[in-house]
């Protein structure tokens, strides 16, 4: 059956007339246009050259940084989610004072506070003169990638928990008997693998594109701590091209990682 | 229940409530919306804490204890099965949680599932089952941890009235061949008629009458247990 109201048939005329709709129409589409451009415009940078763009991929600098760039990223990404689960436990079912600010602490100000400070208190407490020097290593950089994109993985386990906390599920296999490793394993866990596939896609990403405290606290030495990031930033003058192979590779990967977890997410949904 | 006390905030959701349940006795509490049997039922669970009173089970104050050590079985108003799990695994998150050798496992849940008669459908996840199998596995669940207290909250109400007529009878029937003493919250009269050995009308936090149904009709205590009852009252 169908149905055309009167109000439908004389929908286009009436949106024609409606200034406002209009004008939101042109924002949106502004943005749109102001996010989408830096993208393509990527491949349209490459223009002719592309040979000299696919050489520059195999070169060993544009290697080491894809190494150490998803090498850390992945590890980072794992070490987000396992310090996750605990921390978005605590944060749902522990009440002290001062929650929402240590919540703050964790979640929004990692994200909004300089990441060139984070770097340099990093080197601070973990350079040359304190008791522990890892600074230049590849250990500062997973820790300078953590810092700033773990809360990905937080933010989105904390949310997953405490909806489930509202359903009541997990009262529901305490009254059965469960003790808090039953409540954590078998129902807040298995009910919160799309979040946490969620969060470790994007600190994943996040961790990708993190360059200034990496490259404060260790530094951009190939093969050992030169990230993607760090070579587009330190060839955009003097090798161009280096600097396109590795931001066409970094887009490329970004890319890649969230259409395969949208795949994922989808399916399991 | 000894003189059971609840508020949240300036509201009294429990106001003094005294109830001493037999045996496998099945007790309805019903009254109108917010009269405070939820917090009734939360407060026995272990989930929310009364400000007063205390709760007894076989002459042992339970307060103390926390939600997995009152050994209460609780059935939620809208099933609360775990979705990501099979018919067969809800019945027995309790029992291997309580560390159940595997095969006293497969005992228990193939006991419980053909009590409420579920045979044949422990694979099936919550959302391939109709609302009437979901309550029955809910109650299979509940039963299967061996509980010295049934809660039921709303049992019904999330099932449309022609399957309602059948798992109430069913309901009933499954307790009684149990034997387990069960704490029914209903807001509807006549489901409470039906079910309760002895009802307990709360209104205000407060249990204003505790008889049982033929009592009830016979001589309700006030205007609101008349207004409440109206429809089924002999007089």
């Amino acid at each position: 059956m169908r149905v055309e109201t009167k109000q439908r048939r004389d929908a286009p005329a009436r949106e024609g007339r409606d200034r406002f709709n209009l004008g939101l129409k042109l924002m949106a589409g502004a943005f749109i246009f102001f996010m989408l451009i830096s993208l393509f415009y990527l491949y349209i940078a490459v223009g002719s050259q592309w040979s000299l763009v696919v050489d520059a991929l195999f070169d060993s600098r544009i290697l080491g940084a894809l190494w150490v760039s998803v090498s850390a990223a992945f590890i980072v990404g794992a070490i987000a989610i396992v310090a996750a689960i605990p921390t978005a436990y605590v944060l749902t079912y522990s009440e002290f004072r001062g929650k929402s600010v240590m919540e703050t602490l964790l979640i929004e100000f990692p994200q909004t506070f300089p990441p060139a400070t984070v770097g340099l208190v990093y080197l601070l407490m973990l350079g040359a003169g304190s008791p522990i020097n890892i600074a230049y290593t590849y250990p500062a950089v997973l820790i300078a990638k953590l810092y700033v994109s773990a809360p990905f993985a937080l933010s989105f386990t904390l949310r997953r928990f405490r909806e489930i906390h509202r359903t009541g599920l997990d009262v529901i296999a305490e009254s059965l008997g469960g003790k808090t490793r039953h409540v954590l394993l078998w129902v807040l866990v298995p009910l919160s693998t799309i979040d946490l596939l969620g969060g470790f896609s994007l600190t994943w990403a996040r961790a990708m594109g993190e360059v200034a405290a990496t490259l404060i606290f260790a530094g951009a030495i190939p093969w050992r701590t030169e990230t993607f990031p760090a070579v587009i930033l330190l060839t955009s003058q003097s090798a161009p091209q280096v600097a396109l192979a590795a931001s066409l590779l970094a887009a490329a990967l970004s890319i890649a990682a969230l259409m395969l977890f949208k795949l994922i997410a989808g399916r399991r949904r | 229940m000894e003189n059971l006390s609840k508020s949240y905030g300036k509201t009294r959701a429990l106001d003094g409530v005294s109830l001493t349940i037999s045996p496998s006795e099945f007790l309805v509490v019903m009254g109108p919306s917010g009269c405070g049997k939820t917090t009734l039922l939360l407060t026995v669970l272990g989930v929310l804490m009364a400000d007063e009173g205390h709760v007894y089970v076989d002459g042992k104050d339970i307060d103390a204890l926390r939600v997995r050590e009152r050994n209460i079985g609780y059935a939620p108003q809208d099933f609360g099965l775990f979705p990501h799990l099979s018919t067969y695994d809800n019945v027995a998150f309790g029992l291997r949680a309580r560390g159940f050798a595997r095969s006293e496992v497969d005992a228990r849940v193939e006991a419980r599932l053909s009590l409420v008669g579920l045979q044949g459908l422990d694979q099936r996840k919550p959302s391939e089952l109709s609302g009437g199998q979901r309550q029955r596995v809910t109650l299979a669940r509940a039963l299967a941890i061996d509980p010295c207290l049934l809660l039921l909250d709303e049992p019904l109400s999330s099932l449309d009235e022609a399957t309602k007529a059948e798992v109430r009878g069913n309901l009933k029937e499954t307790i009684r061949r149990t034997g387990v003493t069960t704490v029914c919250v209903m807001h509807d009269p006549e489901d409470a008629l039906e079910l309760g050995d002895r009802i307990a009308v709360m209104f205000s936090g407060q249990i204003i009458q505790l008889a049982t149904p033929a009592e009830l009709v016979e001589n309700p205590r006030g205007e609101i247990v008349r207004r409440l009852f109206h429809h089924l009252l002999k007089s």
